[in-house]
């Protein structure tokens, strides 16, 4: 018999222009590909590992601060520029794709407690222990001129916090109260109490920019609006909450990293018990920024790592830490979805991948086509015990091992207990209560 | 002693003791009064009016102010005050500051939640979007365009067409001239044109307009026909008129026959072609309103199974595919049966692919008779247990009157026995107990059967009332649950089902320390992966997909329940186990299971058994035709691959049991024990696995739109927050083109429901 091919060998065609490629014929017929499912799955397996193997989130170190990094201002124009702040009031400007501080000046007496860009960047507000509120142009100073603050607001309570309105000239502060002032005026515009000592954060709603919400030492988070007269809610949880971060791109949920290892993903409209707990983290949670795609958050931890979550999931995707990293105070995710940068105990601020193995510089297109194959074969699969084992597979430090080791006797210790009084109490005396409904313990109107 | 005594002095001492009296009273602090205005008020000025002191004391009080008002001249004015006065209520006391405030907090939060409730929509939107893309395009911009717009040429023909128009029109000319035609074109256009413009006569005009009105009514006469029997239910008509029409077809069919020949093939095909289609359709499978009614009577009523029954035969006549036993058709098949014995060459997959479909045609028909089989025995197993069961209630008969009459005064009381079930191939055959009857007259019987009826509506409708009772109350229950309100309601309302679902693993990382040292121990992990990356490359194709379904056991018990439901009270005293092997047999009463399985299992045992003829045709006779037979068959045996004995399958002995041998235990570490978490059933989860993306298997817009990642980031770019801009915002034009390929196929998808 014989059998007649399409032959095209590319020696006997001249292509049209130099960037034509020679198709290669192919038969989809599956009937012709009868080990697909295998193949893929292969494939699968080494995208994980490959992952794995790739997998190096760290990028660098920026030195410079000479005490405990305690917060960060992200610039909201440019991706290169992000202020830091430390215990001993100084304040350092970074440029990010140097690795270098631009310009460093000391700020405050004491903590600098917090630091925003204004809405388009052009000054920068702090504020720190000496209850005083700085601005500070952007434009770095001319030579020999000396590092001065363009305004500098005398405030009458205590300064734990600020926050700046995305889209216009109104900005926050707390602390013994939460204010609002007018970067005109030296005089707060409104100031919002609800009976508790400290507010000790405060963050503006990105998208619905009247909102505005604390947390407070009396373990509650609290909600302004900047329009009203009074608070609108409070909420109680069963530990303090140390950070709060809203969802930029849903603009009715908000996180907050609390002291009780676990960060709680809120509806505004629903406080009755959170949407989300997302455990993992071994100590308490002190910071939480989201993506600025609202997919995800990071957080920073006084356990000495860094875990990335997606928002609507308990449990997190990722952890980073490294040897020499001691507790994270601060963590922000830079403003193009690519970085993660924490500032941590001994003076060092990191500088992270997002994805840990993403491959950083130029990707040509065809090598976009693999990664995104990679991907989605990844995605596929996911569900394989062999890739699942392999994709979720963590080295962490011994002291995190061990915290978790505790932390799960623990609960299996609460667990049969709480059991074993179920078994021997009335029948439906004690209830069984769902992990989201533990944590919030009242609502206040 | 006396001396140093102060003397009593009687005004003192009233004074004091007024001073006593007055100290709960008065106030020690005067009335605070203020002379400028002050932001700040003192806490003193805040002294309770006292209940005590009497009116005068109180302030002037409105009626001073309107009496004084009517001694003066300004009478008119203190009426009107008074008026005033009567007719406007005061305002109430305002709310203590706490309780204020609280309102207050309330409104405030309910507008909050309005406004962030705004954002649902876009939310729900984003979260199902397959991918987003992210700086999140900006509004469109527009620019008007037609002021830059140059203005249309106006010649559509070019000077160029015009010249060739020219010389065509020249050339047909000088073509003409050479044939030798001299008809003018332009001549014959004119007349016909005057022919279309020839008006018409008054009289034909209205002919013609009759013509048009009559055939309007015609049209729609039928129509008002078609439709008033359109609206006709009677099944009876229906299958009158399809008769009718069938007859008609039948008629016109042979006359064809006899007139033309090929016309009637025509038909005869276009009559395939409508078997064909009811085979496609699910006509006749017991799934209409119809069979679904008479399946719950079934159980009772012999004649309603029988119908059923006969539903099913038609369709299976309908769906077997049918045979054609033509002559030629056998000789042909004769000759394909004699080339396949000479082409089994075990080497050669062209051969064998040709003979492939025959065999699982063989195989088919193997099953269709070992199905009929089946059915025919258990009808007969059937026709003789009913016959039993006849002559049974005959004897009965017989016996009943033949003591009747014996014994007709005495009537013995009787004592009520459980009659012994036995289920006889999916039968419940009840031996009826003589000597019960003995001693019953006709009437005892009636009676008997009355009052068993009348308990058995008592408890039915004992049933009734709590089935009713508990739906009132989970009614009720439900109407508590109700009321409390969810504020994430409309949130939940707009989320939509994604199209493309992923598997989400919400689990811990599996946390492990740090390796301190290289060692050996790490080595041999590595030796450890490296044999896993091995058996990883040889796994079964079909074994990676193959899940165990949880909820599937359950099924059958469902399909019992339903079944069974009913009949709880009646069968109670019926023996629990015989009801079930009952529902179950009567499930499958087709087919049977267990030759079915043991069909598997030795089906299974043949392939291994298989010996391999490795001659090959044409090999070894390369002297031609002629050789003998026997040689050719000495050879054949000494080319007969013997393979080593059949190992012995290790269920062999065991009738109900099947050892899946083929499963290797190194794929089943790879294979998923459970559907993951979104995906609900087994089928979706399957469906998402078994279809591949890669470029090697799909083309490649499909490889691109389906490696499409969920998020699409640029570098460099900020990302800003979700802008009030998105609630307003029309659809994006889509410029990728796989997004608009996307969206087209989508568009499609939708029209083709509709």
């Amino acid at each position: 018999m014989k059998v007649k091919m399409i032959s095209r060998n590319p020696d006997n065609y001249v292509r049209e222009t130099k960037l034509q490629q020679h198709k290669i014929p192919r038969n989809y017929d599956p009937a012709l590909h009868p080990l697909e499912g295998p193949r893929e799955y292969v494939r699968a397996l080494n995208a994980t590992k490959l992952d794995r193997v790739f997998a190096k989130p760290f990028i660098c170190n920026l030195s410079g601060h000479r005490d405990g990094v305690a917060c960060f201002g992200k610039h909201p124009k440019l991706l290169s520029t992000m202020a830091t702040g430390a215990y001993d009031g100084e304040v350092r400007i970074w440029d990010l794709a140097n690795r270098t501080s631009m310009r460093s000046f000391v700020a405050h007496d004491g903590f600098v407690r917090g630091m925003a860009y204004a809405k388009n960047g052009n000054c920068l507000f702090t504020v720190g222990d000496d209850k005083t509120i700085k601005v500070w142009a952007s434009k770095q100073p001319e030579e020999g001129e000396e590092e001065s603050p363009v305004n500098t607001i005398l405030s009458r309570h205590l300064l734990h916090g600020i926050s700046h309105n995305r889209k216009d000239n109104s900005f926050a502060t707390c602390g013994e109260v939460c204010a609002i002032w007018d970067e005109e005026h030296n005089d707060p515009i409104k100031t919002l109490k609800w009976g508790v000592d400290t507010l000790h954060t405060i963050s503006y709603n990105p998208v619905e920019t009247n909102v505005l919400a604390c947390c407070a030492s009396d373990r509650s988070i609290i909600l302004y609006d900047q329009r009203e007269a009074q608070p609108l809610r409070k909420v109680v949880l069963t530990m303090k909450s140390n950070k709060l971060a809203w969802n930029p791109m849903e603009a009715f949920n908000f996180t907050v990293a609390n002291e009780d290892c676990n960060l709680y993903t809120f509806d505004t409209r629903k406080l009755s018990a959170p949407l989300k707990v997302h455990f993992d983290h071994v100590s308490a949670v002190t910071d939480v920024d989201y993506s600025p795609t609202g997919k995800e958050f990071v957080t920073a931890s006084y356990d000495k790592t860094v875990r990335i979550y997606h928002a609507h999931q308990s449990h997190s995707r990722d952890i980073y830490h490294t040897k020499r990293m001691q507790h994270v105070v601060c963590i922000a995710w830079s403003l193009d979805n690519r970085y993660i940068f924490s500032g941590s105990d001994e003076m060092n601020i990191r500088m992270w991948k997002a994805n840990a193995s993403e491959k950083l510089g130029v990707i040509r297109p065809r090598e976009r086509a693999n990664f995104n194959y990679q991907e989605a074969i990844k995605e596929k699969y996911a569900a394989h015990p062999q890739i699942k084992r392999i994709a979720r597979h963590r080295q962490v430090p011994r002291h995190v091992l061990n915290a978790q080791r505790k932390m799960r006797a623990v609960k299996d210790k609460e667990l049969l207990k709480e059991a074993n009084v179920r078994k021997h109490s009335k029948k439906g005396k004690v209830p069984f209560v769902s992990e989201k409904k533990k944590h919030v313990l009242r609502q206040d109107v | 002693m006396s001396d140093d005594e102060e003397p009593y002095n009687p005004k003192a001492h009233q004074k004091l003791l007024q001073a006593i009296n007055n100290l709960g009273s008065a106030q020690s602090i005067g009335k605070y009064t203020r002379d400028e205005r002050q932001q700040q008020q003192n806490e003193f000025q805040l002294v309770k009016t006292h209940k005590g002191v009497d009116q005068s004391s109180k302030g002037v009080g409105f009626n001073d102010l309107v009496q004084i008002l009517r001694t003066s001249k300004h009478i008119e004015t203190g009426k009107k005050l008074k008026n005033v006065y009567s007719t406007k209520k005061v305002l109430q006391k305002p709310l203590e500051k706490p309780v204020a405030d609280r309102i207050k907090r309330t409104i405030g939060y309910e507008g909050v939640k309005k406004k962030l409730g705004r954002w649902d929509a876009v939310v729900a939107k984003q979260r199902s979007a397959e991918t987003q893309i992210f700086p999140i395009p900006t509004e469109t911009i527009y620019v008007n365009t037609a002021a830059h717009a140059h203005a249309l040429k106006t010649s559509i023909k070019s000077d160029l067409g015009k010249e060739l128009e020219a010389s065509n029109q020249k050339l047909r000319e000088l073509r003409k001239a050479r044939i030798g035609d001299t008809t003018d074109e332009k001549q014959l256009v004119q007349q016909e044109k005057e022919l279309l413009q020839k008006k018409m006569t008054r009289d034909e005009m209205l002919a013609r307009r009759r013509e048009l009105a009559y055939i309007r009514m015609r049209a729609s006469q039928k129509s008002a026909k078609a439709r008033m029997q359109n609206k006709i239910k009677s099944k009876k008509y229906h299958k009158l008129q399809k008769r009718q029409k069938i007859l008609e077809q039948m008629k016109e069919f042979e006359v064809l026959q006899k007139t033309n020949p090929e016309a009637a093939l025509e038909k005869l095909n276009a009559l395939e072609k409508s078997r064909v289609l009811e085979r496609a359709s699910l006509r006749h499978k017991n799934t209409g309103t119809w069979a679904k009614n008479l399946q719950v009577r079934a159980k009772y009523d012999k004649d309603v199974r029988k119908d059923l029954a006969e539903q099913l035969a038609v369709s299976r006549q309908l769906t077997e595919k049918q045979l054609d036993t033509d002559s030629e058709d056998e000789q042909t098949a004769i000759k394909l049966k004699e080339i396949d014995q000479e082409d089994n060459d075990p080497f050669n997959p062209w051969t064998k692919l040709k003979n492939a479909p025959k065999l699982q045609a063989q195989e088919n028909g193997d099953n269709t008779n070992w199905r009929k089989y089946w059915i025919e025995r258990n009808s007969n197993e059937k026709l003789v247990a009913e016959h039993y069961a006849e002559l049974d209630a005959a004897v009965l008969e017989k016996k009943i009157n033949n003591e009747n009459i014996e014994k007709k005064k005495k009537i013995k009381p009787v004592k009520k026995k459980k009659s012994k079930v036995r289920v006889e191939n999916g039968w419940v055959v009840e031996k009826i107990s003589n000597s019960s009857d003995k001693a019953c007259s006709l009437d005892d019987i009636f009676e008997k059967h009355q009052e068993k009826i009348r308990e058995r509506l008592s408890k039915k409708l004992e049933k009734l009332k709590k089935i009713t009772k508990d739906q009132n109350q989970s009614i009720q229950k439900e109407k508590k649950a109700k009321k409390k309100p969810n504020e994430l309601k409309n949130l939940e309302d707009l989320t939509f089902k994604n199209k493309k679902q992923r598997v989400e693993i919400d689990e811990p990382l599996n946390n492990d320390l740090i390796p301190q040292l290289i060692d050996e121990v790490s080595n041999t992990k590595a030796m450890l992966q490296t044999n896993e990356c091995t058996t990883s490359s040889i796994i079964d194709p079909n074994k990676v997909t193959t899940i165990t379904w949880k909820q599937s056991m359950r099924s059958t018990d469902a399909l019992n329940d339903a079944l069974g439901e009913d009949e709880d009270v009646e069968l109670a005293d019926v023996d629990a186990a015989a009801e079930h092997q009952l529902t179950i047999s009567q499930a499958f009463e087709d087919d049977d299971i267990v030759a079915d399985f043991n069909k598997d299992k030795s089906k299974d045992s043949e392939v291994k058994n298989s010996d391999l003829q490795l001659a090959m045709p044409g090999w070894g006779s390369w002297a031609g035709a002629g050789m003998s037979e026997e040689l050719i068959h000495r050879r054949n045996q000494r080319l007969l691959l013997k393979l080593a004995a059949p190992e012995q399958r290790r269920d062999d002995n065991k009738d109900n049991l099947y050892i899946n041998e083929t499963t290797s235990k190194q794929a089943r570490a790879h294979m998923v024990s459970s559907i993951p978490f979104p995906f609900k059933s087994l089928a979706d989860y399957e469906a998402s696995i078994r279809a591949p993306i890669g470029r090697n298997f799909v083309p490649e817009t499909a490889f691109r739109m389906l490696t499409r990642p969920s998020v699409i980031t640029r570098k460099g770019q900020v990302i800003e927050p979700m802008d009030e801009s998105e609630l307003v915002k029309p659809d994006r034009k889509l410029r990728h083109v796989v997004d608009r390929r996307i969206k087209r196929l989508q568009a499609a998808q939708k029209a083709k429901i509709a």
